[in-house]
């Protein structure tokens, strides 16, 4: 609905005004964020480890390099990750394969952590298709990733969206919960105006197939991006799944890739 | 020997000579009985009872010229009664009908706001607006800049009962709330009572906000309308039968889409509202009178070809008011109402329509019995026929099975208005509310947002029933002639809830019923309260106190998309709340300089599992401190100087504590919900209105208003971005909306 609502104070001609300001944050309590992700190209996968800091501090995010990471899928298969240096591990034989429940487990200072993870089935991404709309006198481009969501039910599609090599810090997120087993025609739903896409750009568009809980995370963070009439969604840390409260989110997912220049 | 005086009864209706409008809560009083006197109801209706002798009436109605009637009662009499307005000045305030009603009768946290008094008042764009004049009231705030959604003593926007004509409104706003829908030229008068509301009323936690159309002049035709910069409007009205019935019928329109199309850059935009309000009365003979009150509006937002959205009310009221004997009047009405949103959004080769709509049908019956003078009391029922159908998406490739929901809304009550002594007055009552969902639909039922049954109910068939007792109690304890104390406690249930993801009032709200999950929202106030008056009624200040506990309060959990999800209750968490706070009003209500000044100190909390660890929080409308400066200036018979000053504590929001980076993008940690504030609010409005001396019989006057005067960047939204030059640092960047809104407006009558 942002859309919408910046749409109708410019129709009224009353183009609302921004600026920057101060404000005093509360304190920030510094926590573990694991971030791990698996997929069904060949590894090796990755997993990285690092902490919080506080909204106006500005230097390094800790790396937590000494901690013991462990991934193991439910054929029996497991593997101890080796450090890279950075808070950064990574696998070197195990395999992502599609319909198999992953698990990380994590030991830093005594505490363990752990997520599970679900790779959902490969669903072909078959073109990226550019859109046009003109909307007070601009054109705005939409992105429409076409696939054939599967006939069965409760596939989740997270999407990641680089321009011109540069990523692009949205959340996106696409279900089938309102067109089961059809082929997609839906625009993906970000912020138009940060994106600001122009005739000749480049743009990278990842398809991960995702699971339940994976889709929640992101879907989370996509709806308190949205600000919304009067700030729309209250703002939260999204719902992970990652126990023992570290931030984050684990997730085996399988990649297809389509890119596309703006015409 | 003492010997039982036999008594009789005075009784008819009050209304405004000019015109023949029905004025409510004019008082009737007894010269030679001081003690005794009634205040007309709803329908100007008043009744006495006296034992037999000579008396002399006095009925009075601020801004009105008082009339004195001798009666020799003999035997029970009807006598109706025409105030002339034309020899007062004109009243601006907010305007108690007797001087010193805030002082001598037992309600509580009630305002009546005439339109006059709306008139006068600076809004954005110029268009006078009811609802925002009521938001400048201690006790209701706003919820947002441009917004008409507005918080009852810490209530959410949704639990306000808005009746026009007795018809609920569900969405009180045009434009994404900028407008209301209460087209002031057709409004009569607006009630609003904080929580403390008669047994009559129910069906919302936090307030009654019950607007009266006008009725029509019943003695000649007359046209009125206005010319504003974004909307115009016209009113026609008129007798049916000279001075027995009258019809009105009024219609805005906003056209600031039409200036902007002239642009090329808005050539393929369409913004704009209608409205229509229509009544007439019929007078079937002395004793029974008809009326049918009728609303249509509806806002239509079109971009391009792919963004196509509308949404509206429609309410219709048939009225039959009876008077059956001198000491018994009768209200019936069957009331029609519908509230329908639309959108939709098309992409290549597709489209998909949200639409979400709630219907009622609706029977209500009211009696007022005058048994003696000392009391009125006050009973009837309530039916209401709801089908309510929440967002549902439809279109290209999807069928959507989502049915309308079908439910009864039931209650009886009672009350009297008891005036114990001189001095102590009761308003007592006991409402009993049931609520029965009907079949025709399967609902499912969750624990924990876990799906543990399904419960299917066959068309025709009933499902639970929640019940629930509603005392209602005000009393008022006159200290002396100039002060009173006031106390009171009521219990209010609402079994219809908004689901909204947004504070202001957006289109895409969707209302749901109660269900296996949802139970019926409980409020228990108890407020106690002091006035005094000053200078022979001229200033008067009340202060009110409350608290107030909320049950069954409703929110979504994290990551709820309510606009997609099969069924909205699997994303529901449940629980408390509790909202306490102190209101001072100051008004001055004589003179050349009139109006009020407003304080309100409050605090609103929830408490929810599964929100914020399942501790207290502030409410999104939790607001601390809000002042309003209400002033109102007659320089000279032709021009009137008006001016709004307000100031807010900034919403309860919560802003990000922490950062952290995950797949190479920035992500933000929080806290503790609703921790953090918006920076305060404060504004200055003023407006200057001319009006042209009449010739022969049109009058009209000029309006120029400035919106925000000093240009001060209010915060409407905060957003947080990474700095473009220094991306390690993360910016606040406040969005505002209005800076310096001119307005000039044009009315005319004739």
């Amino acid at each position: 609905m942002r859309n919408i609502v910046n749409l109708l104070f410019i129709a009224l001609l009353f183009t609302g005004c921004e600026k920057v300001i101060d404000l005093d944050y509360k304190g920030n309590q510094s926590r573990l964020v694991i971030e791990g992700n698996i997929n069904n190209e060949a590894g090796p996968y990755y997993v990285r480890i690092s902490k919080s800091i506080g909204l106006s501090e500005s230097g390094e995010y800790p790396a937590i390099d000494n901690a013991q990471v462990m991934i193991g899928d439910d054929g029996g298969h497991s593997e101890t990750l080796v450090p890279q240096g950075g808070g950064t591990y990574a696998t070197s034989f195990l395999e992502g394969v599609e319909g198999r429940t992953y698990t990380l487990t994590v030991v830093v200072e005594g505490q363990t952590y752990t997520a599970r993870s679900m790779m959902p089935h490969y669903v072909p991404f078959d073109s990226l298709n550019v859109g046009q709309v003109s909307i007070g006198g601009d054109i705005e481009y939409q992105l429409i990733p076409v696939y054939t969501d599967p006939m069965v039910e409760g596939n989740n599609y997270r999407f990641v969206l680089s321009k011109n090599d540069k990523l692009f810090n949205q959340h996106m997120i696409q279900n089938d919960l309102l067109r089961n087993g059809l082929v997609n025609k839906l625009r993906l739903e970000m912020d138009d105006d940060k994106l600001d896409l122009q005739p000749g750009d480049r743009v990278t568009l990842t398809m991960q197939c995702v699971d339940a809980a994976v889709a929640l995370y992101y879907t989370t963070l996509a709806l308190m991006g949205d600000t919304g009439p009067g700030g729309g969604t209250t703002p939260n840390n999204p719902p992970g799944n990652i126990s023992n409260g570290a931030l984050g989110v684990f997730s085996a997912h399988t990649v297809a890739v389509r890119s596309v220049t703006i015409p | 020997m003492l010997r039982a005086q036999s008594k009789y009864t005075i009784s008819g209706t009050v209304k405004q000579r000019s015109s023949g409008e029905t004025l409510i809560g004019a008082s009737v009083t007894v010269i030679e009985k001081p003690t005794v006197g009634v205040i007309t109801n709803s329908y100007g209706f008043y009744s006495l009872s006296l034992p037999k002798g000579n008396y002399t009436l006095l009925v009075s109605y601020v801004g009105y010229k008082q009339e004195l009637i001798p009666v020799e009662l003999t035997s029970n009499v009807m006598i109706g009664v025409d105030l002339s307005d034309e020899v007062v000045l004109e009243e601006v305030v907010v305007s108690s009908k007797r001087n010193d009603e805030n002082l001598t009768t037992a309600t509580m946290g009630t305002e009546v706001l005439d339109i006059q008094t709306a008139a006068k008042i600076p809004v954005v764009f110029g268009e006078k607006d009811l609802v925002k004049t009521i938001q400048l009231l201690p006790g209701v705030k706003s919820s947002g800049e441009g917004s008409n959604g507005f918080s009852v003593r810490g209530g959410a926007t949704d639990q306000n009962l808005i009746l026009l004509d007795e018809a609920p409104v569900y969405n009180a706003s045009h434009l994404l709330g900028i407008f209301s829908t209460f087209n002031s030229d057709a409004i009569k008068d607006a009630t609003i009572i904080k929580g403390n509301s008669p047994a009559q009323f129910g069906g919302r936690l936090s307030s009654v906000l019950d607007v009266k159309m006008r009725e029509g002049n019943n003695n000649k035709y007359r046209v009125s309308g206005g010319i504003g910069l974004i909307s115009s409007r016209l009113t026609v009205e008129g007798p049916i039968q000279k001075e027995k019935s009258s019809f009105i019928i009024s219609g805005r329109r906003t056209y600031a889409d039409l200036f902007a199309r002239l642009s090329s850059d808005f050539k393929d935009i369409q913004l704009y509202f209608y409205d229509l309000n229509a009544k007439g009365n019929l007078a079937i003979n002395s004793k029974n009178k008809l009326y049918f009150s009728g609303y249509f509006g509806k806002d239509v937002l079109d971009v391009s070809n792919f963004l196509g959205s509308n949404w509206g009310n429609v309410t219709g009221t048939l009225r039959w008011n009876s008077i059956l004997s001198s000491k018994l009047f009768s209200n019936t009405s069957f009331i029609y109402s519908d509230y329908d949103f639309n959108v939709s959004f098309k992409t290549e080769g597709s489209e998909v329509n949200y639409n979400s709509n709630i219907k009622d049908v609706n029977l209500k019956q009211d009696f007022s019995l005058y048994p003696n003078s000392r009391n009125t009391i006050q009973f009837g029922f309530n039916v209401i026929h709801h089908t309510i159908t929440p967002t549902k998406a439809e279109g290209t490739d999807i069928v959507s099975d989502k049915k309308g929901r079908k439910a009864l809304e039931n209650a009886v009550y009672v009350s009297n208005s008891y005036e114990a002594s001189d001095r102590v007055k009761l308003d007592y009552g006991l409402r009993f509310s049931f609520y029965s969902i009907l079949g025709g639909d399967t609902y499912h039922v969750y624990q924990g947002n876990a799906l543990t049954q399904s419960i299917t109910l066959a068309e025709g068939g009933v499902g639970k029933t929640y019940y629930n007792w509603e005392p209602r109690l005000s009393m008022n304890y006159m200290l002396n002639s100039t002060a009173s104390l006031k106390a009171g406690y009521a219990r209010n249930t609402q079994n219809l809830h908004l689901m909204s993801n947004s504070t202001g009032g957006s289109p895409t709200d969707q209302w749901i019923g109660n269900s296996y999950n949802i139970k019926p929202e409980v409020a228990d106030q108890v407020s106690l309260g002091i006035s005094r008056n000053f200078k022979d009624n001229a200033y008067e200040l009340n202060a009110e106190t409350y608290y107030k506990t909320m049950r069954n309060q409703i929110d979504f959990r994290d990551g709820a998309d309510i606009n997609t999800v099969p069924d909205i209750e699997s994303e529901l968490l449940f629980g408390k709340g509790r909202a306490y706070g102190l209101e001072v009003l100051w008004k001055k209500k004589e003179g050349k300089l009139t109006g009020w000044i407003g304080y309100t100190l409050s605090k609103t909390e929830r408490k929810i599992d599964g929100i914020n660890n399942g501790r207290w929080y502030n409410a999104k409308q939790d607001r601390t401190h809000d002042v309003s400066v209400v002033a109102v200036y007659e320089l000279s018979p032709q021009w009137t100087l008006s001016g709004t000053f307000i100031y807010t504590t900034g919403n309860a929001v919560t802003f990000p504590t922490g950062k952290y980076v995950l797949n190479d993008m920035v992500v933000y940690q929080y806290g503790n919900r609703n921790a953090d504030r918006m920076p305060a609010t404060h504004r200055l409005d003023l407006s200057v209105t001319y009006e042209r001396p009449a010739r022969r019989k049109y009058q009209s006057s000029w309006s120029f208003g400035l919106y925000n005067v000093y240009g001060r960047q209010n915060p409407y939204s905060i957003s947080f971005e990474e700095n473009k030059h220094n991306p390690q640092k993360i910016d606040a960047v406040q969005s505002s909306l209005f800076r310096w809104v001119p307005s000039v407006t044009y009315n005319f009558k004739f």
